[in-house]
């Protein structure tokens, strides 16, 4: 009897001890942030990328005492690329591993089915990568937010690089495009192709264009046929991998010796001139959703050096737009004094940050950052990063090349 | 015309190499009755390791190309007696199970030794820069890959009809219990077989390192498309991996070209044709070893 009571005194005992640590634990819970990344197959950089540019930032932020006094954490999920594993894995991390708010998607595709379901899991999402216009637009919702350059921002970019009189003035009139068969090759043309007419109507789109299946390894058939075209200009939005394969056929052909203007709409992505080095050519328009040399102010000078100083390379722009976005979150939560979904989600709307690429707006109408797409020309290598320099950089004007909210469809 | 020269080596490129992976593909299946999805994983290895060969330890492509294969068929070896051992009696579907384990367990790896980013081989000096031939300039490089692809499928043909290890090998894939019987060390010839597969994968992935980008996925578009030559070809049939293989090569070579719009539609386009009037592959199964 007498050894009974001190065993059931001991479970007491452990048992109020247990509720202690965890009644005290719940106030100094950290706030967890859910990460939905490609981390597995060809594309796992993109998602690497961003882990390092969030770690960066959830390190600075930890060190200085954390959001609203309490530390920060990332859980992160593997969408495979595919909106199906994704919308799964939002929901794991929102139900089971108590996000507090989600960042990240890197496709078009898997943005275009998860972003619907956003108002399900009443938690904000911050896109970091995927580009197309329609999650800021036709689909856009109270709970997703975009921080990176869209499509549409980076084609009208674009068309004003195409459609320039001054020194770097392209005397090209038909127009054509290599990009990947799915929604981003698909809506790059579009846009492009708007923006250019209504700049200059004299241009010629040519109905003969070019779609390789993505991942397609050998672009040498579309390479040949462009060159055997009357094109005159090329706007390519292949990526990644793909990209790097591509620029190394092209240069086998003979492509950069053809009297053509050529664009690569995502081809200053830090990655990809990484492992071309001196294969990417000299005098080809590159863009990027972030240049690294293009920004001179304090946030960037620190990003800059802490990506370098931890990791060796010049960071991407898929790290830049991660790193902003946990401090986007940092500034919603500590505005609306709390992690409460809809409250964070309605602090974000309108709000203006300092980020690595300047001051930040998240337009109202939209939900979609101000911020601007950068344009330049390859040029010599860079003496120190072993990738080339960005010759005549332009920096366009987050609003200029922004639709109307009209135009993109959106109604919050 | 220049554009159908171009076209044709073109397509000649990308079936040759095509037919170098599938063909180790399809011995395998041959001779050890198992679909190894761990093929194309194998191929992205011995790209890989001919990457850390070459840029890493400063060694000339041609060693390159002789090592990476030898150390992915060691590995293939100890794969086969430690794991696909214990699943050569099962149902095929059982050695797909395995096999994909092994392709994630690879992929997986290899995103950790060499990290998820883009690497590139560079072609040998010899081999860079390109030629004129048929009215359009080549890529010597290419040439190179149409030359080794012929070399090995002359090799492959002489080994399974000259040789007395290819009649052994036939001899295992007609009938494993009676070769046994007649005195033959098939545990011996199972796992050289699927070394041997290996060996085939591999040397495809050095071949292809210095004009595809190598990164953690490109094993998996690798074993798409093997599969797609298999299907055409014929599941288990040497000559059929090359017929599958050339014609896939066209399609994609010609395709890209002439019907662009249709290009991602062709390859299946033509694995329906095929399935519909020859289920089992132009060269159906058992043809030849």
């Amino acid at each position: 009897m007498k050894k009974m009571s001190i065993r059931n005194l001991l479970v007491a005992m452990t048992a109020t001890a247990t509720l202690g640590t965890a009644g005290t634990s719940y106030a100094e819970d950290p706030i967890r942030i859910g990460g939905l990344y490609i981390l597995s197959g060809s594309a796992a950089t993109y998602g690497e990328f961003a882990q390092r540019g969030i770690n960066l930032a959830v390190d600075e932020i930890n060190d200085s005492g954390g959001i609203l006094g309490r530390q920060v954490e990332m859980i992160y999920e593997d969408t495979q690329g595919k909106a199906s594993v994704a919308i799964q894995a939002a929901r794991k991390l929102v139900y089971s591993e108590s996000a507090d708010a989600l960042v990240g998607l890197d496709s078009s595709g898997v943005a275009q089915g998860m972003v619907p379901t956003m108002p399900e899991l009443q938690k904000p999402l911050i896109i970091t990568h995927a580009a197309t216009p329609d999650v800021t637009g036709k689909l856009c919702n109270a709970f997703t937010y975009r921080i990176s350059v869209n499509v549409a921002q980076n084609m009208k970019a674009a068309a004003m690089v195409a459609a320039e009189t001054d020194a770097t003035k392209t005397d090209a009139t038909n127009w054509t495009t290599i990009g990947p068969d799915y929604a981003f090759g698909h809506q790059s043309w579009e846009f492009f192709g708007n923006y250019l007419k209504e700049i200059n109507p004299d241009v010629n789109l040519m109905s003969e264009t070019n779609f390789p299946r993505f991942g397609a390894e050998d672009f040498t058939p579309f390479i040949d046929r462009v060159m055997d075209s009357d094109a005159e200009g090329v706007l390519i939005s292949v990526w990644g991998g793909d990209l790097v394969n591509f620029i190394r056929q092209a240069n086998n052909r003979g492509f950069f010796e053809e009297d053509l203007e050529v664009m690569f709409t995502v081809g200053a992505a830090t990655e990809v001139l990484t492992a071309l080095g001196e294969e990417m050519p000299e005098g080809v328009h590159l863009s990027t959703r972030y240049w690294y040399e293009a920004y001179d102010n304090d946030t960037n000078d620190r990003f800059v050096k802490a990506y370098l100083d931890a990791y060796g390379n010049p960071p991407s722009y898929n790290a830049e737009g991660a790193y902003a976005a946990i401090y986007a979150y940092k500034q919603a939560m500590e505005a609306a004094g709390t992690t409460d979904g809809p409250a964070v989600a309605k602090a974000l709307s309108g709000m203006s940050m300092e980020a690595p690429n300047g001051t930040v707006t998240f337009r109202a109408g939209d939900n979609q950052a101000m911020v601007s797409p950068n344009w330049g020309v390859s040029g010599p290598m860079h003496p120190e990063h072993g990738i080339r320099t960005l010759t005549n950089l332009q920096i366009f004007d987050g609003e200029e090349v922004a639709r109307t909210i009209e135009a993109t469809g959106c109604k919050l | 015309m220049s554009g159908i020269g171009a076209a044709l080596l073109n397509s000649l490129d990308i079936g040759l190499l095509l037919f170098i992976i599938a063909v180790g593909l399809n011995i395998v299946f041959g001779v050890l009755n198992i679909i190894n999805f761990a093929h194309g994983a194998l191929y992205m290895l011995g790209a890989y390791l001919a990457f850390t060969l070459i840029n890493i330890a400063g060694m000339p492509f041609g060693a390159a190309l002789i090592l990476a294969p030898i150390g992915v068929a060691i590995l293939a070896v100890i794969i086969d007696r430690v794991l696909l051992r214990f699943i050569y009696s099962r149902d095929v579907a059982d050695s797909l199970l395995l096999t994909f384990a092994i392709l994630l367990i690879i992929n997986e790896s290899v995103r950790m030794i060499w990290g998820s980013g883009i690497h590139v081989v560079q072609p040998p000096d010899l081999l860079s820069g390109s030629v004129s031939l048929l009215g359009s300039s080549v890529a010597t490089y290419s040439l190179f890959v149409i030359v080794i692809g012929l070399l090995l499928l002359a090799g492959l043909w002489y080994l399974f009809n000259r040789t007395r290890v290819g009649r052994i090998m036939r001899a295992a894939a007609l009938d494993r219990d009676m070769a046994e019987a007649l005195c033959i060390n098939t545990r011996m010839v199972v796992t050289g077989v699927f070394a041997f597969g290996a060996w085939l994968a591999a040397v495809g992935g050095v071949m292809a390192a210095p004009m595809r980008a190598l990164d953690p996925g490109m094993g998996d578009k690798i074993i798409i498309e093997s599969f797609i030559v298999v299907v055409i070809g014929g599941l288990g049939s040497f000559p059929g991996a090359l017929l599958g293989a050339i014609i896939l090569g066209l399609i994609h070579g010609f395709g890209g070209r002439y019907l662009p719009e249709v290009n991602l539609l062709l390859p299946f386009v033509g694995m329906a044709l095929v399935l519909l009037f020859k289920p089992n592959g132009i060269m159906g199964k058992g043809a030849n070893a």
